[in-house]
């Protein structure tokens, strides 16, 4: 029995102007997200791996196909639309500098639950518990720039789960952390996916990711030429 | 977290730069509310010497006299004109005026003759106590007279020191007597520091041998009125209409357009300062969005609609001026109080008094701390503080989140 479908591309193309020059950064991809997966994109650098996740994110726009989310296409969206589909059914991670850096890690982790007008009372619980389960509990009271690159990570995942998104989309989440770091990572959001069902979809160069993910797809030259479920 | 505290803390994150910002707008503020206190001191002091000491609000003639002012020319029914004014709610003062030459020892310069009715007269000038050394008029010194003080420097004459007058009378017959100097003025304006020749008005009389009439009334509102000068111009106008009828403004038009070029050169003082100061906001701020363009992308991203963006950015820029303008009003309001009771001596710089276009300017230079003069600096800051950020608060809420965060 199939999983509901959180994301479906269907033939997206992405062409970059530049200059005279046309670059298809992604060249008539397909590609289906279902619920509770713990995917990763991967191959050389250039692929396309960061367009297709910003494109998944309804930060950019692809320049023929679908991108469907959750049922519903992207294209014909206004920007408000957009803005709200973000805020509340996309957790993002980037790869560095993610937090605002004027607030503390638990004003940072409640960022998009207080843009969803969530009561003062409830944010503070599911705050609290989600930095609990993060490991950041004692640290919450911390700017960016007291937290080690590891715990602002953390920070970030614990912002992206915060609204019970749709899915969680990590353009290269371990490129900035040492290697205990990584699995760290690795581990708490291998747990809230195994625990907690939350989708995760990575773009990476890392052979430690691509170890973890359950679902291996590789990009080259914009297509999909691999996609399988890791050994 | 509040959009309040936001800015808040992203002012604190760039500390130097926010004090410099908060200096140099708080610092051109308070200079431009010292400079507007000035300009207004200098108004009010030149309002009080040319119309306070000379010309009054109003002044009535027969329609001939300011073109060809003759002794003939003459309001003869000057009581019941008076008695009139006075149930308007006005002062007024009738005024005798001739030519003639004053003689000194061996010096001669022609003068003013000026016939003071000594009750009324300080009812509409404050002139009886503008005097430099001696004293004013009195009736029963009928031979005393007060000159203007170049007049005393040309013709050589001092307190107690006697003066020839003479001129010609009403009747065509030569008109000579002998009088003694019992003070000498301030500085009023050109026309009596030079040629002002002031005695009592029953003295003036039988020098001239003019029984009755005088040559000009002087008009003041005899308390606080809200009514405009043009507004009293036609009321007595209307009361007195078989004389000539005319306001300061119209009686000295470049007075006039001295004072209000006076507030227009605030004018444009505020925007030529504020604009400089207003790049340097614009910069600041810019540099400001620019530095956090990437933060701006991310919570874009993340689902912060533009206004909320564009909110931080303003609140960040009002919370400067706000502070500019507490610290402007701290600097300039001691100061130019100060000036009010202490003014500046420019004497140094022009000694006596000095006229232009025969105005007088008191070479002490007093502060009027208005409210104009501190509102039109403070509304000019915020003014041209909205009209820097506006550039940067379109350009950080309307950025696309994309090109923001891989913004290198
Ligand atoms: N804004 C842009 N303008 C022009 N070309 C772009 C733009 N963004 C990406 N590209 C091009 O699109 C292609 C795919 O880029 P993308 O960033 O998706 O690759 P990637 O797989 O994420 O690479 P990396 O592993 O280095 O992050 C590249 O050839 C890149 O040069
Ligand atoms: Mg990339």
């Amino acid at each position: 029995m199939n999983r509901k479908s959180i994301v479906e591309l269907n033939q997206i193309c992405k062409i970059y102007q530049q200059g005279k020059l046309q670059v298809t950064a992604v060249d008539c991809l397909s590609l289906q997200i279902a619920q509770g997966e713990f995917s990763a994109l991967y191959g050389p650098s250039g692929s396309g791996k960061t367009t297709v996740l910003n494109m998944i994110g309804a930060l950019d726009e692809p320049s023929s196909g679908d991108v469907i989310i959750e049922g519903k296409t992207l294209a014909g969206m206004d920007r408000t639309a957009l803005s709200r589909l973000r805020r509340d059914r996309i957790g993002f991670v980037f790869q560095a500098y993610n937090l605002v850096p004027v607030l503390t890690a638990y004003e940072n982790a409640e960022f998009v639950l207080a843009l969803q007008g969530v009561p003062i009372r409830e944010r503070r619980q599911r705050v609290m518990s989600i930095l609990e389960e993060v490991g950041l509990a004692d640290l919450a009271d911390r700017r960016p720039d007291e937290l080690s690159g590891g715990q602002q990570q953390r920070v970030a995942i614990a912002r992206a789960i915060a609204p019970e998104p749709a899915i969680i989309l990590a353009d290269e989440p371990t490129a900035n952390v040492d290697s205990a770091t990584a699995n760290g990572l690795l581990d708490l959001m291998e747990n809230l996916n195994s625990n907690k069902g939350v989708t995760f979809l990575f773009s990476t160069h890392d052979q430690r990711v691509m170890d973890r993910a359950r679902r291996l797809i590789e990009l080259k030259d914009g297509k999909i030429a691999s996609d399988g479920v890791s050994p | 977290m509040n959009l309040f505290s936001y800015a808040a803390r992203n002012l604190r994150r760039s500390g130097q730069r926010t004090c410099i910002m908060i200096g140099a707008m708080g610092f051109a503020g308070a200079i431009m509310i010292f400079y507007a206190a000035l300009l207004e001191g200098f108004i009010m002091t030149t309002e009080k010497n040319a119309i306070g000491m000379e010309t009054g609000q109003v002044q009535i003639h027969v329609h001939t006299y300011l073109d060809d002012p003759d002794i003939y020319s003459q309001i003869t029914s000057q009581d019941e004109a008076m008695a009139k004014l006075n149930r308007l709610g006005y002062h007024s003062a009738p005024r005798l005026f001739a030519f003639g030459l004053a003689a000194a020892g061996s010096s001669s310069s022609g003068v003013m003759l000026r016939g003071v009715d000594t009750e009324r007269e300080p009812l509409v000038t404050g002139i009886h106590q503008h005097v430099k050394s001696g004293n004013w008029l009195d009736r029963n010194d009928p031979t005393g007279v007060v000159i203007g003080q170049k007049l005393a420097r040309i013709i050589g004459v001092g307190l107690g020191d006697e003066i020839v007058i003479v001129g010609q009378a009403a009747d065509g017959s030569m008109a000579n007597d002998l009088y003694r100097v019992r003070g000498i003025m301030k500085s009023v304006g050109e026309g009596i520091d030079r040629a002002g020749f002031f005695m009592i008005q029953e003295t003036f009389r039988s020098l001239f041998l003019l029984d009755e009439g005088c040559h000009e009334i002087v008009v003041v509102p005899s308390k606080n009125t809200t009514k405009s000068l043009d507004e009293m111009t036609a009321e007595i106008r209307a009361a007195i209409p078989q004389y000539e009828v005319k306001n300061w403004r119209q009686l000295r038009p470049v007075l006039a357009r001295i004072i209000d070029m006076t507030s227009a050169s605030l004018v444009v003082m505020l925007i030529v300062t504020y604009a400089a100061v207003g790049i340097l906001t614009l910069n600041g701020m810019l540099m400001n969005v620019f530095e956090r363009i990437r933060e701006f992308g991310i919570i874009k991203a993340l689902g912060m609609p533009p206004w909320k963006i564009f909110t931080i950015i303003s609140l960040e820029a009002i919370m400067q001026v706000s502070i500019a303008s507490i610290l402007a009003l701290f600097l300039a309001i001691p100061l130019s109080l100060y000036c009010e009771i202490h003014p500046l001596n420019l004497s140094s710089l022009a000694p006596d008094s000095a006229t232009i276009a025969g105005i007088a300017f008191d070479p002490l230079w007093y502060c009027d701390l208005t409210s104009n003069s501190i509102l039109l600096p403070l509304f000019f800051m915020f003014l041209f503080t909205v009209l820097a950020i506006l550039y940067p608060a379109l350009k950080a809420s309307l950025i696309q989140p994309l090109k923001a965060i891989y913004h290198r």
